[in-house]
Protein backbone atom coordinates (compact mmCIF):
# COMPACT_ATOMS: atom_id res chain seq x y z
CA UNK A 1 0.00 0.00 0.00
CA UNK A 2 1.21 3.52 -0.78
CA UNK A 3 2.14 5.71 2.18
CA UNK A 4 2.14 9.25 3.58
CA UNK A 5 3.99 10.44 6.71
CA UNK A 6 2.22 12.42 9.43
CA UNK A 7 5.35 13.70 11.16
CA UNK A 8 3.70 15.01 14.34
CA UNK A 9 0.46 13.52 15.76
CA UNK A 10 -1.03 17.07 15.86
CA UNK A 11 -0.43 17.68 12.13
CA UNK A 12 -3.43 18.15 9.83
CA UNK A 13 -1.28 17.26 6.82
CA UNK A 14 0.85 14.26 5.84
CA UNK A 15 3.65 14.11 3.26
CA UNK A 16 3.24 11.64 0.38
CA UNK A 17 6.01 9.03 0.25
CA UNK A 18 4.76 7.84 -3.16
CA UNK A 19 2.92 9.45 -6.07
CA UNK A 20 -0.71 9.15 -4.92
CA UNK A 21 -3.70 8.89 -7.31
CA UNK A 22 -7.20 10.18 -6.59
CA UNK A 23 -9.41 7.68 -4.75
CA UNK A 24 -6.58 5.49 -3.51
CA UNK A 25 -6.50 3.80 -0.13
CA UNK A 26 -3.19 4.72 1.57
CA UNK A 27 -1.38 3.98 4.83
CA UNK A 28 -0.56 6.83 7.22
CA UNK A 29 2.73 6.41 9.08
CA UNK A 30 4.41 8.24 11.96
CA UNK A 31 8.15 8.33 12.80
CA UNK A 32 7.60 5.03 14.64
CA UNK A 33 5.41 3.10 12.18
CA UNK A 34 1.89 2.80 10.65
CA UNK A 35 -0.87 4.73 12.46
CA UNK A 36 -3.91 4.27 10.18
CA UNK A 37 -5.37 4.35 6.70
CA UNK A 38 -7.26 6.91 4.63
CA UNK A 39 -8.52 7.53 1.09
CA UNK A 40 -7.20 10.24 -1.24
CA UNK A 41 -9.65 12.59 -3.01
CA UNK A 42 -7.09 14.08 -5.38
CA UNK A 43 -3.75 13.11 -6.88
CA UNK A 44 -0.84 14.09 -4.60
CA UNK A 45 2.70 13.87 -6.02
CA UNK A 46 5.62 12.40 -4.04
CA UNK A 47 6.86 14.90 -1.43
CA UNK A 48 3.65 16.96 -1.54
CA UNK A 49 1.09 17.21 1.28
CA UNK A 50 -2.34 15.66 1.74
CA UNK A 51 -4.99 16.84 4.25
CA UNK A 52 -5.57 14.14 6.91
CA UNK A 53 -8.62 15.94 8.38
CA UNK A 54 -11.09 18.53 7.04
CA UNK A 55 -9.53 22.01 7.29
CA UNK A 56 -11.59 25.22 7.47
CA UNK A 57 -10.78 28.37 5.49
CA UNK A 58 -8.34 30.52 7.50
CA UNK A 59 -7.26 27.58 9.70
CA UNK A 60 -3.63 26.86 10.49
CA UNK A 61 -1.87 24.27 8.33
CA UNK A 62 0.27 22.07 10.59
CA UNK A 63 3.39 20.04 9.71
CA UNK A 64 6.22 19.15 12.14
CA UNK A 65 3.66 20.17 14.82
CA UNK A 66 4.15 23.78 13.66
CA UNK A 67 2.19 26.29 11.60
CA UNK A 68 3.46 26.29 8.01
CA UNK A 69 0.70 28.56 6.63
CA UNK A 70 -3.03 29.36 6.56
CA UNK A 71 -5.79 27.76 4.45
CA UNK A 72 -7.09 30.22 1.81
CA UNK A 73 -10.15 28.00 1.19
CA UNK A 74 -11.81 25.00 2.85
CA UNK A 75 -9.74 21.83 2.31
CA UNK A 76 -11.35 18.39 2.61
CA UNK A 77 -9.64 15.34 4.06
CA UNK A 78 -7.78 13.58 1.23
CA UNK A 79 -7.19 16.71 -0.85
CA UNK A 80 -3.84 18.05 -2.08
CA UNK A 81 -2.54 20.85 0.19
CA UNK A 82 -0.27 23.32 -1.63
CA UNK A 83 0.11 26.89 -2.93
CA UNK A 84 -3.40 26.83 -4.50
CA UNK A 85 -5.09 26.56 -1.07
CA UNK A 86 -2.41 27.69 1.44
CA UNK A 87 -0.46 30.91 1.93
CA UNK A 88 2.39 31.86 4.23
CA UNK A 89 1.40 33.25 7.61
CA UNK A 90 4.70 35.12 7.64
CA UNK A 91 4.66 36.68 4.21
CA UNK A 92 1.00 36.91 3.08
CA UNK A 93 0.85 38.08 -0.50
CA UNK A 94 4.29 36.65 -1.31
CA UNK A 95 2.57 34.15 -3.60
CA UNK A 96 0.94 36.90 -5.69
CA UNK A 97 4.18 38.87 -5.85
CA UNK A 98 6.08 35.92 -7.28
CA UNK B 1 26.32 5.17 27.35
CA UNK B 2 29.97 5.89 26.67
CA UNK B 3 32.62 6.09 23.96
CA UNK B 4 36.38 5.52 23.98
CA UNK B 5 38.37 8.71 23.41
CA UNK B 6 41.66 10.46 24.13
CA UNK B 7 41.73 12.69 27.21
CA UNK B 8 43.34 16.09 26.60
CA UNK B 9 45.09 18.24 29.25
CA UNK B 10 42.21 20.79 29.25
CA UNK B 11 39.67 18.06 30.09
CA UNK B 12 38.25 17.75 26.56
CA UNK B 13 38.16 14.36 24.83
CA UNK B 14 39.35 13.66 21.30
CA UNK B 15 37.89 10.96 19.05
CA UNK B 16 41.04 11.09 16.89
CA UNK B 17 44.71 11.56 17.81
CA UNK B 18 46.21 13.58 14.97
CA UNK B 19 49.23 15.85 14.93
CA UNK B 20 48.18 18.92 12.93
CA UNK B 21 50.44 21.15 10.85
CA UNK B 22 48.61 24.44 10.43
CA UNK B 23 49.75 27.01 7.90
CA UNK B 24 49.29 30.54 9.24
CA UNK B 25 48.76 31.98 5.76
CA UNK B 26 48.32 30.61 2.27
CA UNK B 27 52.02 31.16 1.44
CA UNK B 28 52.91 28.42 3.95
CA UNK B 29 50.51 25.75 2.60
CA UNK B 30 53.23 23.97 0.68
CA UNK B 31 55.46 23.62 3.75
CA UNK B 32 52.55 22.25 5.78
CA UNK B 33 51.78 19.67 3.08
CA UNK B 34 55.48 18.70 2.75
CA UNK B 35 55.68 17.93 6.48
CA UNK B 36 52.33 16.13 6.61
CA UNK B 37 53.15 13.93 3.62
CA UNK B 38 56.58 13.02 5.04
CA UNK B 39 55.41 11.94 8.51
CA UNK B 40 52.63 9.40 9.08
CA UNK B 41 49.99 10.52 11.57
CA UNK B 42 50.30 14.19 10.63
CA UNK B 43 47.46 16.08 8.92
CA UNK B 44 47.84 19.40 7.09
CA UNK B 45 45.42 22.28 7.76
CA UNK B 46 45.74 24.49 4.71
CA UNK B 47 43.56 27.37 3.52
CA UNK B 48 43.49 30.47 1.34
CA UNK B 49 43.79 33.24 3.97
CA UNK B 50 46.00 36.01 2.56
CA UNK B 51 47.75 38.76 4.54
CA UNK B 52 45.69 41.43 2.80
CA UNK B 53 42.45 41.38 4.80
CA UNK B 54 40.71 43.73 7.23
CA UNK B 55 40.68 43.42 11.04
CA UNK B 56 37.42 41.44 11.41
CA UNK B 57 38.55 38.84 8.91
CA UNK B 58 42.04 38.57 10.41
CA UNK B 59 40.55 38.06 13.87
CA UNK B 60 38.17 35.43 12.56
CA UNK B 61 41.08 33.66 10.84
CA UNK B 62 43.00 33.65 14.14
CA UNK B 63 39.98 32.28 16.02
CA UNK B 64 39.42 29.58 13.37
CA UNK B 65 43.01 28.37 13.01
CA UNK B 66 43.68 28.50 16.76
CA UNK B 67 40.34 26.78 17.40
CA UNK B 68 41.19 23.94 14.99
CA UNK B 69 44.56 23.53 16.71
CA UNK B 70 42.80 23.44 20.10
CA UNK B 71 40.19 20.93 18.88
CA UNK B 72 40.29 17.77 21.02
CA UNK B 73 40.92 15.60 17.92
CA UNK B 74 44.35 17.24 17.69
CA UNK B 75 46.96 15.75 20.05
CA UNK B 76 49.64 18.32 19.22
CA UNK B 77 50.08 21.12 16.69
CA UNK B 78 52.75 22.82 14.64
CA UNK B 79 51.91 26.28 13.29
CA UNK B 80 54.10 27.17 10.35
CA UNK B 81 54.46 30.33 8.29
CA UNK B 82 56.67 32.91 6.71
CA UNK B 83 56.22 35.16 9.74
CA UNK B 84 54.76 38.20 8.01
CA UNK B 85 51.19 36.82 7.93
CA UNK B 86 48.29 38.20 9.88
CA UNK B 87 47.85 36.28 12.14
CA UNK B 88 51.52 35.16 12.38
CA UNK B 89 52.38 31.60 13.55
CA UNK B 90 53.42 32.71 17.06
CA UNK B 91 50.08 34.43 17.70
CA UNK B 92 48.09 31.33 16.63
CA UNK B 93 50.32 29.10 18.78
CA UNK B 94 49.80 31.41 21.81
CA UNK B 95 46.09 30.72 21.57
CA UNK B 96 46.47 26.95 21.07
CA UNK B 97 48.80 26.66 24.08
CA UNK B 98 45.85 27.72 26.29
CA UNK B 99 44.48 24.20 25.68
CA UNK B 100 47.73 22.97 27.34
CA UNK B 101 48.61 20.62 24.48
CA UNK B 102 52.07 20.56 22.87
CA UNK B 103 52.37 23.28 20.22
CA UNK B 104 55.29 24.74 18.27
CA UNK B 105 55.40 27.88 16.11
CA UNK B 106 57.86 27.93 13.21
CA UNK B 107 58.55 30.92 10.96
CA UNK B 108 61.04 31.49 8.14
CA UNK B 109 61.58 35.14 9.15
CA UNK B 110 64.23 35.19 11.87
CA UNK B 111 65.55 31.76 10.85
CA UNK B 112 68.34 30.70 8.50
CA UNK B 113 65.84 29.99 5.78
CA UNK B 114 63.27 27.61 4.32
CA UNK B 115 65.28 24.40 4.64
CA UNK B 116 66.07 24.98 8.31
CA UNK B 117 62.38 25.56 9.13
CA UNK B 118 61.34 22.54 7.09
CA UNK B 119 63.89 20.30 8.86
CA UNK B 120 62.77 21.62 12.24
CA UNK B 121 59.16 20.99 11.28
CA UNK B 122 59.90 17.39 10.28
CA UNK B 123 61.84 16.69 13.50
CA UNK B 124 59.09 18.24 15.63
CA UNK B 125 56.37 16.35 13.77
CA UNK B 126 58.13 12.98 14.31
CA UNK B 127 58.57 13.71 18.01
CA UNK B 128 54.94 14.78 18.41
CA UNK B 129 53.65 11.67 16.58
CA UNK B 130 55.80 9.45 18.82
CA UNK B 131 54.44 11.16 21.96
CA UNK B 132 50.83 11.04 20.74
CA UNK B 133 51.20 7.32 19.99
CA UNK B 134 51.59 6.65 23.72
CA UNK B 135 48.12 7.99 24.55
CA UNK B 136 45.42 5.38 25.14
CA UNK B 137 41.67 5.54 24.52
CA UNK B 138 39.60 5.51 27.71
CA UNK B 139 35.85 5.34 28.30
CA UNK B 140 34.00 8.67 28.65
CA UNK B 141 30.32 9.56 28.97
CA UNK B 142 28.59 10.96 25.85
CA UNK B 143 28.41 14.36 27.57
CA UNK B 144 31.98 14.85 26.24
CA UNK B 145 30.79 14.63 22.62
CA UNK B 146 29.93 17.59 20.39
CA UNK B 147 28.46 17.13 16.91
CA UNK B 148 28.11 19.62 14.09
CA UNK B 149 25.76 19.36 11.12
CA UNK B 150 25.31 20.63 7.60
CA UNK B 151 22.69 19.58 5.09
CA UNK B 152 22.99 19.57 1.35
CA UNK B 153 21.09 18.51 -1.74
CA UNK B 154 17.86 19.10 0.19
CA UNK B 155 14.55 18.16 -1.33
CA UNK B 156 10.99 17.57 -0.13
CA UNK B 157 12.05 14.38 1.63
CA UNK B 158 14.86 15.97 3.68
CA UNK B 159 12.53 17.18 6.43
CA UNK B 160 10.89 13.78 6.86
CA UNK B 161 13.88 11.46 6.39
CA UNK B 162 17.51 12.59 6.87
CA UNK B 163 16.74 15.72 8.87
CA UNK B 164 14.18 13.92 11.04
CA UNK B 165 16.76 11.20 11.80
CA UNK B 166 19.52 13.74 12.57
CA UNK B 167 17.10 15.69 14.78
CA UNK B 168 16.39 12.56 16.85
CA UNK B 169 20.12 11.85 17.14
CA UNK B 170 20.75 15.43 18.33
CA UNK B 171 17.94 15.10 20.89
CA UNK B 172 19.41 11.83 22.17
CA UNK B 173 22.95 13.21 22.48
CA UNK B 174 21.70 16.35 24.26
CA UNK B 175 19.62 14.18 26.62
CA UNK B 176 22.93 12.44 27.49
CA UNK B 177 24.47 15.84 28.29
CA UNK B 178 26.25 16.33 24.95
CA UNK B 179 26.45 19.27 22.58
CA UNK B 180 25.28 19.92 19.02
CA UNK B 181 26.02 22.90 16.77
CA UNK B 182 24.20 23.95 13.61
CA UNK B 183 24.67 26.95 11.36
CA UNK B 184 23.63 28.52 8.03
CA UNK B 185 22.39 31.98 8.94
CA UNK B 186 20.94 32.53 5.47
CA UNK B 187 18.59 29.59 6.07
CA UNK B 188 17.03 31.47 9.00
CA UNK B 189 16.24 34.69 7.08
CA UNK B 190 12.46 35.15 6.93
CA UNK B 191 11.82 32.53 9.61
CA UNK B 192 13.83 33.86 12.55
CA UNK B 193 10.91 33.77 15.00
CA UNK B 194 10.39 30.02 14.39
CA UNK B 195 13.89 29.39 15.73
CA UNK B 196 13.92 32.26 18.25
CA UNK B 197 10.96 30.77 20.10
CA UNK B 198 13.15 27.76 20.96
CA UNK B 199 15.72 30.02 22.70
CA UNK B 200 16.23 29.38 26.44
CA UNK B 201 15.83 33.07 27.20
CA UNK B 202 15.11 36.47 25.63
CA UNK B 203 18.78 37.34 25.45
CA UNK B 204 19.56 34.32 23.24
CA UNK B 205 16.49 35.07 21.07
CA UNK B 206 17.62 38.69 20.66
CA UNK B 207 21.16 37.69 19.74
CA UNK B 208 19.80 35.29 17.10
CA UNK B 209 17.60 38.05 15.64
CA UNK B 210 20.55 40.46 15.54
CA UNK B 211 22.80 37.90 13.88
CA UNK B 212 20.24 37.10 11.18
CA UNK B 213 19.51 40.82 10.62
CA UNK B 214 23.24 41.45 10.23
CA UNK B 215 23.52 38.76 7.53
CA UNK B 216 20.45 40.12 5.74
CA UNK B 217 21.88 43.67 5.82
CA UNK B 218 25.12 42.33 4.32
CA UNK B 219 23.17 40.74 1.47
CA UNK B 220 21.06 43.88 0.92
CA UNK B 221 24.24 45.98 0.76
CA UNK B 222 25.05 44.16 -2.49
CA UNK B 223 21.71 45.30 -3.93
CA UNK B 224 19.96 41.91 -3.60
CA UNK B 225 16.95 40.99 -1.48
CA UNK B 226 16.52 37.26 -0.94
CA UNK B 227 13.19 37.59 0.89
CA UNK B 228 10.21 36.80 -1.27
CA UNK B 229 12.32 34.47 -3.39
CA UNK B 230 11.67 31.60 -0.94
CA UNK B 231 10.55 28.92 -1.43
CA UNK B 232 12.07 28.68 -4.91
CA UNK B 233 10.15 27.38 -7.94
CA UNK B 234 12.05 24.13 -7.60
CA UNK B 235 11.04 23.84 -3.93
CA UNK B 236 7.36 24.43 -4.86
CA UNK B 237 7.51 21.82 -7.62
CA UNK B 238 8.93 19.45 -5.00
CA UNK B 239 6.01 20.05 -2.65
CA UNK B 240 7.21 22.84 -0.32
CA UNK B 241 4.41 25.40 -0.02
CA UNK B 242 5.69 28.27 2.16
CA UNK B 243 8.94 29.67 3.56
CA UNK B 244 7.87 28.44 7.02
CA UNK B 245 7.62 24.89 5.73
CA UNK B 246 11.05 25.08 4.10
CA UNK B 247 12.70 26.55 7.20
CA UNK B 248 11.01 24.13 9.59
CA UNK B 249 12.16 21.23 7.40
CA UNK B 250 15.71 22.55 7.69
CA UNK B 251 15.38 23.12 11.45
CA UNK B 252 14.12 19.53 11.79
CA UNK B 253 17.78 18.44 11.72
CA UNK B 254 18.32 20.24 15.04
CA UNK B 255 15.72 18.18 16.88
CA UNK B 256 13.49 19.67 19.54
CA UNK B 257 15.97 20.74 22.25
CA UNK B 258 15.97 24.34 23.45
CA UNK B 259 18.51 26.69 21.86
CA UNK B 260 21.11 27.33 24.58
CA UNK B 261 23.14 29.97 22.83
CA UNK B 262 24.20 31.78 19.68
CA UNK B 263 27.85 31.72 18.61
CA UNK B 264 29.95 33.84 16.35
CA UNK B 265 31.74 31.82 13.65
CA UNK B 266 34.48 29.68 15.27
CA UNK B 267 33.41 30.68 18.80
CA UNK B 268 33.45 27.95 21.47
CA UNK B 269 30.16 27.26 23.23
CA UNK B 270 29.99 27.87 26.98
CA UNK B 271 28.02 24.97 28.38
CA UNK B 272 26.31 22.00 26.76
CA UNK B 273 23.22 21.52 24.60
CA UNK B 274 22.11 22.97 21.26
CA UNK B 275 23.89 26.02 19.78
CA UNK B 276 23.48 28.07 16.62
CA UNK B 277 26.61 29.44 14.92
CA UNK B 278 26.80 32.30 12.42
CA UNK B 279 27.85 30.92 9.06
CA UNK B 280 27.00 30.49 5.41
CA UNK B 281 25.72 27.50 3.46
CA UNK B 282 29.20 26.79 2.08
CA UNK B 283 30.24 23.43 3.49
CA UNK B 284 34.01 23.93 3.54
CA UNK B 285 33.55 27.16 5.45
CA UNK B 286 30.95 25.93 7.89
CA UNK B 287 32.99 22.86 8.88
CA UNK B 288 36.00 25.04 9.80
CA UNK B 289 33.90 27.17 12.14
CA UNK B 290 32.29 24.16 13.82
CA UNK B 291 35.67 22.39 14.18
CA UNK B 292 37.12 25.54 15.78
CA UNK B 293 34.19 25.50 18.21
CA UNK B 294 35.33 22.04 19.29
CA UNK B 295 33.04 19.50 17.59
CA UNK B 296 34.69 16.07 17.30
CA UNK B 297 32.40 14.62 14.59
CA UNK B 298 30.63 16.30 11.70
CA UNK B 299 27.35 15.06 10.23
CA UNK B 300 26.73 15.74 6.54
CA UNK B 301 23.09 15.24 5.83
CA UNK B 302 22.32 14.67 2.17
CA UNK B 303 18.82 14.76 0.75
CA UNK B 304 20.20 12.61 -2.00
CA UNK B 305 19.61 14.64 -5.10
CA UNK B 306 22.38 16.27 -7.08
CA UNK B 307 25.20 15.99 -4.56
CA UNK B 308 25.09 12.23 -4.34
CA UNK B 309 25.87 12.23 -8.04
CA UNK B 310 29.35 13.29 -7.03
CA UNK B 311 29.75 9.93 -5.34
CA UNK B 312 32.78 9.60 -3.14
CA UNK B 313 34.62 12.77 -4.02
CA UNK B 314 35.45 14.57 -0.78
CA UNK B 315 35.65 18.03 -2.36
CA UNK B 316 31.98 18.86 -1.95
CA UNK B 317 31.95 17.64 1.65
CA UNK B 318 34.65 20.14 2.63
CA UNK B 319 36.54 17.45 4.48
CA UNK B 320 38.84 18.69 7.20
CA UNK B 321 41.43 15.94 7.81
CA UNK B 322 41.25 16.11 11.64
CA UNK B 323 37.47 15.84 11.71
CA UNK B 324 35.62 12.59 10.95
CA UNK B 325 32.53 13.22 8.86
CA UNK B 326 29.57 10.85 8.84
CA UNK B 327 27.52 11.19 5.66
CA UNK B 328 23.85 10.24 5.71
CA UNK B 329 21.94 10.06 2.44
CA UNK B 330 18.20 9.73 2.50
CA UNK B 331 16.46 9.76 -0.82
CA UNK B 332 16.32 6.85 -3.24
CA UNK B 333 16.09 9.36 -6.10
CA UNK B 334 17.60 7.04 -8.67
CA UNK B 335 19.15 3.59 -8.76
CA UNK B 336 22.61 3.50 -7.25
CA UNK B 337 25.48 1.64 -8.82
CA UNK B 338 27.60 -0.67 -6.72
CA UNK B 339 30.30 1.91 -6.04
CA UNK B 340 27.85 4.54 -4.86
CA UNK B 341 26.53 2.03 -2.34
CA UNK B 342 29.99 2.11 -0.76
CA UNK B 343 30.26 5.91 -0.54
CA UNK B 344 28.17 6.90 2.44
CA UNK B 345 28.04 5.90 6.10
CA UNK B 346 24.29 5.80 6.66
CA UNK B 347 21.60 5.08 4.07
CA UNK B 348 18.19 6.32 5.20
CA UNK B 349 16.39 5.60 1.92
CA UNK B 350 14.59 2.88 3.83
CA UNK B 351 12.29 5.48 5.46
CA UNK B 352 10.91 6.57 2.10
CA UNK B 353 10.80 2.96 0.88
CA UNK B 354 8.87 1.84 3.96
CA UNK B 355 11.49 -0.69 5.09
CA UNK B 356 12.50 1.16 8.29
CA UNK B 357 10.98 3.86 10.50
CA UNK B 358 12.65 7.16 11.44
CA UNK B 359 13.19 5.73 14.96
CA UNK B 360 14.97 2.62 13.62
CA UNK B 361 17.33 4.62 11.38
CA UNK B 362 18.03 7.05 14.26
CA UNK B 363 19.03 4.05 16.43
CA UNK B 364 21.40 2.79 13.75
CA UNK B 365 22.83 6.28 13.24
CA UNK B 366 23.38 6.87 16.96
CA UNK B 367 25.33 3.59 17.23
CA UNK B 368 27.44 4.63 14.23
CA UNK B 369 28.29 7.94 15.93
CA UNK B 370 29.46 6.13 19.08
CA UNK B 371 31.50 3.67 16.97
CA UNK B 372 33.07 6.56 15.03
CA UNK B 373 33.81 8.40 18.28
CA UNK B 374 35.53 5.25 19.54
CA UNK B 375 37.82 4.99 16.51
CA UNK B 376 35.89 3.41 13.62
CA UNK B 377 37.00 5.28 10.49
CA UNK B 378 34.28 6.91 8.40
CA UNK B 379 33.98 6.12 4.70
CA UNK B 380 35.67 9.42 3.92
CA UNK B 381 38.55 8.70 6.34
CA UNK B 382 39.12 5.33 4.63
CA UNK B 383 39.73 7.08 1.33
CA UNK B 384 43.11 8.70 0.99
CA UNK B 385 44.29 11.24 -1.51
CA UNK B 386 42.62 14.49 -2.34
CA UNK B 387 41.71 16.82 0.55
CA UNK B 388 39.75 20.03 0.21
CA UNK B 389 41.22 23.35 1.38
CA UNK B 390 39.69 24.92 4.46
CA UNK B 391 37.69 27.99 3.46
CA UNK B 392 37.65 30.79 6.03
CA UNK B 393 34.49 32.80 6.62
CA UNK B 394 35.07 36.39 5.57
CA UNK B 395 32.83 39.44 5.46
CA UNK B 396 35.21 42.09 4.16
CA UNK B 397 37.03 42.64 0.89
CA UNK B 398 40.53 41.48 0.05
CA UNK B 399 42.70 44.61 -0.03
Amino acid sequence: MKRAMRINPDDNTATALNDLKAGESISLVSKSGPVGEMTTRQAVPFGHKIAVVDIKKGAKILKYGEVIGLATQPISKGEHVHTHNVESALLPGAKEAR
Amino acid sequence: MEFFGYERPDGSVGVRNHVAVISSGRCANEMAVMIASAVQGVVPIIHTHPCVRLKDDNERALRTLAGIGSNPNVAAAIVIGVGCENPPPAQIAEEIVKSKKPVEALAIMGSNGFQEVLDKGLTTARRMVAEASQMQRKPFPLSHLALGVKCGASNATSGISGNAVTGQVFDRLIAEGGTAIFSETTEVIGATHLLAKRAVNKDVARRLEQMVARMEARIKATGEDIRGSQPTRGNIAGGLTTIEEKSLGAFAKTGTSPLQGVLEYAEKPRGKGLFFMDGTAMTGELIGGEAAAGIQIHIYNLGGGLTSSFRCLPGWAGGLPMLPEIVIVSNPSRPRDSQEKECYDIYADTIIEGKETVDQVADRFFKEIIATASGKPTKQEMRSGYRELLVLYTTGPIL
